[in-house]
């Protein structure tokens, strides 16, 4: 209880004498802000990432690809489709047909508008009228690809990033022309996508197995009931997963990277904070050293002082944690970026100020170790009598 | 010279704070050392990739659009071409589905290597050419797996085989190394003749042709006559050289010298503000020992070079040891990203830095030092 009332007393004491040492506090704060800030941003990269991934992912959905293989490594030919399209478990639409879509992939080489660079962007053949059968997607301007005929529409960010995506432009694509007939939002979505007729696309690419088929569950505990139906049919090489999962599978590798990037630099930054912050607090210490021994004397314990000096430095580094959240929400908040050639906007979330909160308190922490030993063993007398 | 001992005493009167400032100037140039390494060593890394090697692929993807085998002999008969290979690409497991190999399946034709990057010994080359089912490792797969020459190493493969299995077997015959940056790092040969016949679908196909040349200037005009010989065919093809390539792939890493700026800018304000902060706090404990100096006949233009020469040598010794620091740890970053490397540039730019922000940091509080009035000081003012 002593304890207690010692260090709040201390703590209070330290606080309201923030404002006789500005430029040490102000050092704690602008260091963690920076750091935090920092690391907040580039995390925002691989939440940005996810969120775009992810959005418009329905738990009742399913992706079903070839064994073993992921994107657009897969393949299912295209005498199997049927099959699929009578396995249980798969909800049937208005029209009586098993809702299950194909789509055939085709990773499509462009330049940049500005720079000139090449990027790729994917090519989707889809069986279904796109308008139809997701409700995530909306024409902004002319209109649908016609079944049969080399029509393309493009998401609006082709159209931002890339030539050659006005409306009515012609695209040579395996030694034919397709016309552009159509723009398209999908959600806040910044990537490119360019969707046309699967089987006009197929024909033209002379392929003859889609790449991935997209099926809607009665419920989704039928997946196991679909799992169960597919595994045991020794005709199909095929595996089912969730959509959620799917999506994620796919980005697993590039998050990973972005993450590691992002805990890298901004490790190394709460380093510098943090030998920033002791630094800072060695001389608040300093410079109240007789003030420290006058309250020993007056029979404060050695522990309220260190507790003190300890939690001092925590509560020095929230402001700077807060700064630094601002302002990465502030400047990089919704910004697109593109590294390795995919598109997003970065996404600050609440998930990653608390991370960027608890990385302060964690440098506070350890910068205020030292010191608060230090304060703790200010020797009595002769602090008293140095001038 | 004779300032030396002046300045010495002054760094080490705290030395607390001396190492303190010397750490925090290390830690931050070590990060802009590693950054700027990654962005160097990007550019050094297309520069030191092959231009004589070509690549042809078809027009409309460098990945996953087959070509037919069948343009290999036309390819062949294009002026400038010493070696064509045909290659075919594939990403398999090993036991487990997140122990990937990339597969390289080839046609083991006379000379082959010459049109890779790979550096292989006569002997494995030989045992490779007799068995269908022999597979060269790369130094680093081996190492990972642990497989050895002799070892029979079961795949699986996204191919279906005839009996519509997708587990293969290879006979490890040998190693080699690449020194392609750009290419895999966990990577196998095996035989393309094999894999093509044993598999259910797409017989016939393949991802891309290797082409060396026999002259690297000519590269530009083989590239074309290629792309020539089947424009408006059904396969129309793409020929770049591995140099070109490196080029395109590095450049998604330019997207991020936005970000590698930030980051240095941010690293630099913070230590440019504890620096600063640091040396007022310290002139103004001084402020005694300063005046007494001044007492002695010392110029105000000398207290304020001897307060820079101060700041610059914490800098320049920390940035130096930043540096160092960065250049012993690229080593290990470059396992997570290829091509790092630490050219002079850097240090050179890295220690410019480090004057900088010590002259910008020390100008405020060697200016205090300089204005202060010996009297008043003396007496027990502080500078302010």
């Amino acid at each position: 209880m002593n304890f207690i009332r010692q260090f709040v007393a201390l703590l209070r004491m330290s606080l309201a004498g923030t404002r006789q040492r500005l430029g040490s506090v102000l050092t704690i704060i602008i260091g963690v802000s920076c750091a935090v800030g920092v690391l907040v941003s580039m995390l925002a990269m691989g939440s940005g990432a996810r969120r775009q991934v992810l959005a418009g992912a329905h738990e009742d959905r399913v992706v079903v690809n070839s064994l073993g293989a992921s994107g657009i490594q897969s393949s299912i030919p295209r005498n199997e489709a049927d099959t699929v399209r009578d396995l249980p478990g798969i909800r049937k639409g208005k029209d009586g047909k098993p809702m299950v879509e194909f789509q055939s992939v085709v990773p499509i080489e462009a330049r940049r508008r500005v720079t000139g660079r090449r990027i790729f962007f994917p090519l989707v053949g889809v069986t279904d009228n796109p308008s139809a059968s997701d409700p995530e997607l909306h024409l902004t301007e002319g209109q649908v690809f016609r079944p049969g005929l080399h029509e393309l529409i493009a998401s609006r960010p082709c159209l931002r990033q890339f030539s050659g995506f006005e409306i009515g432009d012609e695209r040579p694509i395996g030694g034919v022309d397709w016309t552009v007939v159509g723009h398209f939002e999908q959600g806040d979505s910044q990537q490119c996508v360019v969707l046309a007729d699967a089987e006009i696309l197929m024909s033209t690419l002379h392929s003859n197995s889609y790449t991935q088929a997209t099926a809607t569950l009665q419920t989704p505990a039928d997946y196991a009931v679909l799992r169960r139906a597919l595994e045991s049919n020794p005709t199909l090489h095929l595996e089912v997963r969730h959509e959620r999962e799917a999506r994620e599978e796919g980005i697993r590798q590039l998050n990973g990277l972005l993450n590691f990037a992002a805990y890298f630099v901004g490790s190394i930054m709460a380093v510098g904070a943090t030998l920033g912050a002791v630094n800072s607090l060695y001389t608040i210490i300093d410079s109240r050293r007789r003030e420290i021994a006058t309250l020993r004397a007056l029979g404060f314990g050695s522990a309220p002082v260190a507790a003190a000096i300890l939690c001092e430095s925590m509560v020095l580094a929230l402001p700077g944690a807060l700064l630094g959240v601002l302002l990465a929400r502030a400047l990089f908040h919704n910004m697109a970026v593109s590294p390795f050639g995919f598109s997003f906007l970065l996404d600050v979330t609440p998930r990653l100020a608390v991370i960027g909160v608890l990385w302060a308190l964690a440098m506070g922490l350890l910068g205020g170790l030292l010191p608060a030993l230090r304060a703790a063993r200010v020797p009595v007398t002769t602090a008293l009598r140095a001038t | 010279m004779k300032y030396l001992p002046l300045i010495w005493s002054g760094l080490w009167r705290k030395p607390g704070r001396t190492v303190l400032i010397f750490l925090q100037v290390s830690v931050a140039f070590a990060l802009f050392g590693v950054l700027q390494g990654l962005k160097t060593g990007v550019a050094h890394a297309v520069a030191a990739a092959r231009a004589d090697l070509l690549i042809v692929h078809s027009r409309l993807s460098l990945i996953m659009q087959p070509l037919p085998y069948g343009l290999l002999e036309q390819i062949r008969t294009v002026p400038g071409v010493k070696v064509a290979v045909p290659v075919e690409l594939t990403q398999g497991t090993y036991q487990k589905p997140d122990q990937g190999v990339g597969v390289v399946a080839l046609t083991p034709e006379a000379d082959w290597p010459a049109a890779f990057t790979f550096t292989i010994a006569p002997q494995y080359l030989a045992a490779f050419r007799k068995s269908r089912t022999a597979m060269l490792v790369r130094d680093l797969t081996a190492q990972k797996y642990g497989w050895k020459v002799g070892d029979r190493i079961p795949l699986k493969l996204p191919v279906a085989q005839q009996n519509g299995s997708t587990d293969w077997a290879f006979d490890v015959v040998g190693t080699f190394t690449d020194s392609d940056i750009g290419g895999g790092r966990y990577i196998v040969i095996v035989s393309y003749p094999y894999l093509d016949e044993a598999r259910l679908t797409g017989k016939g196909t393949l991802n891309h042709f290797n082409v060396a040349i026999t002259d690297p200037k000519l590269a530009p005009q083989v590239a074309d006559a290629i792309d020539a010989r089947f424009a408006n065919s059904s396969h129309e093809t793409k020929t770049e050289s591995l140099r070109e390539m490196a080029q395109a792939s590095m450049q998604a890493i330019g997207d991020f010298d936005f970000l590698i700026r930030a980051v240095v800018g941010a690293v630099l304000v913070a230590l440019l503000f504890a620096t600063t902060a640091m040396m007022v706090q310290s002139i103004h404990e001084r402020t005694p020992e300063l005046a007494v100096v001044k007492t002695l006949g010392f110029s105000d233009r000398a207290v304020f070079l001897l307060v820079l020469a101060e700041a610059l040598s914490v800098f320049l010794s920390g940035a130096v040891c930043g540096l160092v620091l960065a250049t012993l740890a690229l080593p290990v970053a470059a396992r997570f990203v290829l091509g790092l490397s630490m050219p002079g540039a850097v240090i050179v730019i890295g220690l410019a830095l480090g004057a900088l922000v010590a002259v910008i940091s020390a100008a405020v509080p060697a200016a205090l030092a300089a204005r202060l009035r010996v009297a008043s000081a003396l007496a027990g003012h502080r500078a302010a």
